[in-house]
């Protein structure tokens, strides 16, 4: 039961309670650390409960032989590295390690670079600015479901409207194969994956721009630094524990990115589009290799990992200035 | 308050009381072109939803036809959408509100706490907040489920707002740790020499000057739980709670699929939502941590 | 409250207070756990014999009119056995198995389970299903493919009450305007082709998606050739993907095959893009809706004498061994009840589908004349997990990669299914 009981937002109020009382006994430093304690402890316990189970879950699968059976009858025999071995020597691991990585770079990218031009635009208000900015999270209330359908329709190679206009404007001579060739399907991908990264990265960095104060850019300006100079010696530091964590955060979501490609895709065509995500979905649950499908995604959390102690360093570094 | 300034890329929109009125008339001027541009900017953005929109109009339920407007709009899409979907369109929008009030309280203090007290362990914590992001969400899902099969939390919103909160925290941590990182501590200091505790100084002070980050961690930990499909595939087993995410597929079989009924339920459903993160978005202004300042 | 506890622990030391949040995680999915004990749906109905008042069903027709008619029929045949009610819970087709996976692990899985044809003996394998024999059930008098799809080891699993399966649609009007006649062998069928690509509608349309729906596209072309699930490598599954790769190197077939599922092949027949598709008769309340003049043939053949072979679909009831005996009792019973002739009949009138006993056959031939193709179809429909069993989507996977390697170009052929994996 404790379980569910701290999940409850009600656990916040034992903090309030200690904290007043030892401002009155004056120097009590212990209580006043015991309170700073509880500012972590509901969400400590809330990320424990919900997380820890499934985090130690997933690495002990990847070392077992956990099939279907395994539901019903509750049997995994170890099976050491196994699963391991038979995900990494598969012929297309490596096709969708090239893969993920270019999916990821490329969405990256062109969403922080989108995102961050459009937030500026919107960081000087104008008439409507307020609308327009939260008409731009629109794509997020779709189900994805929705949205890869209708991509799919806009890129048809041969009725879809995306193509109808390249033509009708002379951009392109013959239909752009865009999901049905191998050679064109994943740059189709990142490009959707692109167009809803759009909206996090913009309202995040914006929020970040917002945040920075004024002061600091009439004293810049005094400086002399306007523009561009402004930009880098004013937003770029200031944003920075903003923008290395929407980096962050983007990165850990487009590696673990399913529904996109699912919906686009289903990782063809000739598995043009299989991601090491999309291997460790189609083992676990078209397959039901549970256990290749866990080592596939604790493959990706190691990834994950690798950017995640760089931005703690980086982080660390920032803190400590 | 400086009076000379240069009109800069940054510098010019601020709405600061003190502005010299040349500044403001030329903002003004430029105004209606920012917002022409904008609006072609977003009209590019959303061509795919306009495109659902159409879809939505056919009458074949059609996903695949290639004509720019509905030629013979139908209304059968609407007509079904309207009366199956209200139910749940109800459900989803308490699981979403619910999601974002329990994020905020749960995970505010933390990133708080993350941000400005000198804890030890704090890199270890990070990690701990990242790695619960790098998990799938059908893994926490599974597990939920067997927890929650146990406490009786499968078919309630509450346990939707619970499923849906756990990976709405972590993110909001980190999002609004980096931003009270910017926090200056002596504002708070100020008002502990005052008198004020711990707990009051943050309600009073912190909660109020990191305004833009709780609402943009809000917006998400909205949008988060109203597009989620897994958890409310997983941990409803009657029925009774359905989110619009798993209503749809009403619409949607084994081996057919009604696109018409689906858009349009989609687009129907969106209406409340953006309006809703719209009026949110008003809140996140300019400069309020410099306007604490002084 | 343990949380006051820990804290306390927390400020004494920070050595400690280390100790304590690993001793909190390792303890907070033990406490989840803990907290509940055994008590699931099924094991709380008590001793044989005891009356049972509801039965919990699991399927994926989630969507309308489908939904009602299966929850209508549910319910009639809960109130024919005396069951009181019946919880149901829909889930999209995609995720049924997810589902039981779930509902497996937690011992809570439903009384009666609705599986697609080809996932029975994956599901039988690992022992969560309950032989039907136990209850007296037999499938005598069924058409062979059913059965061979729900047979593991020799034990009938469940009883399907429709089949289906996929043939050529063709726009009656489209052939008759540029004269030519529905193909009865390959040759015919790529002239056709050919011949009815004219400006924006392709001849035909088929499904060659990178899932199950695409190797299950394959397979007639591969059966009717004499290709065999077994065998991947031979000539006559390469002559059967010489095929495919024929009509789309002609032209007559899209390109965007490899990405539309068989719901795209139809809006494509429907908007007139397409004259003749391969697909299946639940695709008719759409075509009647949209008023297409369409007719049905069974799929050509490649050379005289060989016999169209197409592949088994439709949905069978299954029982769960949920460990207590008086429902699963009462599951069988409600299994059965759907099976009914009548059951069968109106099944198959409502959703596209052909009733699987053969005796039913000939009656619904003459209520049904328009599905009179379809029935002949089903009598000789083979089961995909007729020979390969529970390795059947293995070899799914391999086939629909190697068609998408031939589509695509990447491979030839004669050795596509072996770049696939076989």
């Amino acid at each position: 039961m404790s379980a569910t009981r701290t999940l409850a937002p009600g656990s916040v109020a034992p903090a309030t309670g200690p904290a007043p009382a030892a401002r009155r006994r004056s120097g009590s430093r212990r209580l006043e650390e015991l309170s700073k304690v509880l500012f972590v402890v509901p969400a400590a316990l809330a990320i424990v409960a919900l997380f820890g189970y499934p985090v130690v879950k997933n690495v002990t699968m990847s070392f077992q032989d956990y099939g279907l059976k395994t539901f019903f009858t509750g049997e995994a025999p170890f099976v050491g590295l196994d699963n391991y071995v038979t995900v990494v020597s598969d012929a297309v691991f490596s096709k969708a390690v090239v893969n993920t990585a270019l999916f990821t770079l490329g969405s990256i990218a062109g969403q922080f670079v989108l995102g961050m031009l459009l937030a500026l635009f919107f960081h000087r208000s104008f008439p409507l600015s307020g609308v327009l900015r939260a008409l731009f999270l629109l794509p997020w209330l779709l189900p994805l479901i929705v949205g890869s359908a209708a991509w799919r329709a806009i890129m048809e190679q041969d009725s879809g409207i995306l193509n109808l206009t390249l033509e009708r404007l002379g951009v392109v001579d013959t239909p752009v194969p865009w999901l049905t060739s191998p050679n064109v399907a994943l740059l189709a991908v990142v490009l959707v994956n692109i167009w809803l990264g759009i909206p996090f990265n913009l309202t995040l960095l914006y929020s970040g721009l917002q945040d920075i104060p004024d002061e600091l850019y009439e004293a810049g300006a005094l400086d002399g630094a306007t523009g561009w100079r402004a930009f880098w010696q004013i937003t770029w530091p200031n944003l920075r524990p903003v923008v290395s964590v929407v980096l962050m955060l983007g990165v850990i979501y487009t590696l673990k990115v399913l529904d996109i490609i699912l919906g686009l895709t289903q990782g063809g065509p000739a598995n043009a589009t299989q991601t090491i995500a999309i291997q460790s979905y189609q083992r676990s649950f078209v397959e039901f290799t549970f256990g290749e499908g866990a080592a596939l995604s604790n493959i990706l959390i190691v990834i994950s990992l690798v950017f995640a102690v760089i931005y703690l360093r980086a982080n660390r570094r920032q803190v400590d200035e | 308050m400086p009076t000379t300034t240069t009109s800069t890329a940054e510098t010019s929109a601020r709405e600061t009381t003190a502005r010299p009125r040349t500044r403001a008339s030329r903002r003004r001027a430029r105004g209606p072109v920012r917002t022409a541009i904008a609006i072609v900017l977003l009209a590019l953005l959303l061509f795919p939803v306009y495109w659902m929109l159409n879809i939505s109009l056919q009458p074949s339920g059609n996903a695949l036809s290639g004509t720019f407007f509905p030629a013979h709009p139908s209304l059968d899409g609407y007509r079904s959408a309207v009366a199956d979907q209200g139910g749940h369109l109800l459900i989803s929008l308490l699981v979403a509100s619910g999601t974002v009030v329990v994020t905020l309280v749960v995970a505010a203090p933390c990133a708080y706490a993350l941000a400005q007290f000198r804890f030890r362990w704090i890199s270890w914590a990070l990690l701990a907040i990242l790695i619960s992001q790098m998990i799938p969400g059908i893994v926490i899902a599974n597990a939920l489920y067997t927890a929650y099969e146990r406490l009786g939390l499968l078919d309630s919103v509450p346990g939707l707002i619970i499923a849906n909160s756990a990976n709405a925290i972590p993110f909001g941590i980190l999002i609004m740790r980096s931003f009270m990182l910017g926090v200056p501590p002596s504002i708070v200091e100020a008002a502990r020499v005052d008198g004020a505790g711990l707990v009051r100084a943050f309600l009073s002070i912190v909660v109020p000057i990191s305004r833009n980050s709780l609402i943009t961690v809000g917006l998400f930990a909205f949008l988060f739980a109203w597009s989620d499909f897994v958890f409310a595939l997983t941990l409803t087993t009657k029925g009774q709670v359905v989110p619009v995410t798993l209503g749809i597929y009403t619409y949607l079989g084994a081996h057919i699929a009604n696109w018409s009924a689906v858009m349009a339920t989609a687009v129907l459903a969106s209406i409340p939502a953006i309006v809703l993160l719209v009026v949110a978005q008003r809140y996140i202004a300019a400069g309020a941590t410099g306007g604490a300042v002084k | 409250m343990t949380t006051n506890k820990i804290t306390t622990m927390l400020t004494r030391r920070r050595t400690t207070r280390w100790a304590a949040v690993a001793a909190l995680a390792a303890l907070a999915p033990l406490s989840l756990a803990a907290c509940g004990g055994g008590g699931s749906a099924g094991s709380s109905g008590g001793d044989a014999g005891a009356t049972v008042s509801s039965l919990k069903v699991l399927d994926y027709y989630t969507d309308e009119p489908g939904k009602t008619q299966i929850g209508d029929m549910l319910n009639a045949c809960g109130t024919s056995i005396g069951v009181g009610s019946i919880e149901r819970e829909a889930v999209p087709g995609p995720t049924l198995i997810q589902k039981v996976l779930q509902q497996a692990s937690s011992k809570s899985l439903p009384d009666v389970l609705m599986l697609d044809n080809p996932d029975i003996q994956q599901i039988a394998d690992t022992g969560a299903l309950a032989p039907l024999g136990d209850f007296g059930l037999t499938a005598d008098g069924y058409a062979p493919g059913p059965v061979a799809a729900a047979t593991a080891d020799g034990k009938l699993y469940g009883l399907q009450p429709g089949a289906n399966t996929i043939a050529i649609f063709y726009r009656k009007d489209v052939l008759e305007k540029a004269g030519v006649k529905p193909p009865t062998t390959w040759d015919e069928l790529r002239t056709a082709a050919k011949k009815l690509t004219v400006g924006k509608q392709y001849g035909f349309a088929f499904n060659a998606t990178a899932d199950y729906e695409g190797a299950w596209q394959f397979l007639p072309p591969m059966w009717t050739n004499g290709g065999d699930e077994t065998d991947l490598k031979s000539p006559q599954v390469a002559q059967a993907l010489q095929l495919w790769k024929d009509l789309v190197d002609d032209g007559s077939a899209s390109k965007s095959v490899v990405n539309w599922k068989q719901s795209d092949v139809n809006d494509q027949f429907i908007a007139g893009k397409a004259a003749m598709m391969l697909n299946g008769p639940w695709q008719e309340p759409a075509l009647d809706k949209a008023k297409v003049d369409y007719g049905v043939v069974p799929f050509p053949v490649n050379t005289a004498g060989q016999t169209s072979v197409a592949p088994l679909g439709g949905e069978a009831w299954t029982v769960p061994m949920t460990g207590d005996k008086a429902r699963m009792a009462k599951a069988a019973e409600l299994v059965k009840c759907m099976n009914s002739d009548d059951n069968q009949m109106l099944r198959a009138k409502q959703g596209g589908l052909v009733p699987t006993k053969l005796a039913l056959a000939s009656q619904f031939k003459s209520e049904v004349p328009a599905m009179a193709g379809f029935t002949d179809a089903v009598g000789q429909a083979r089961a995909r997990t007729g020979k390969l069993g529970a390795k059947w989507p293995d070899t799914a996977k391999t086939i629909y990669t190697g068609v998408q390697l031939v589509l695509t170009g990447q491979a030839a052929p004669a050795d596509a299914m072996a770049k696939a994996g076989a």
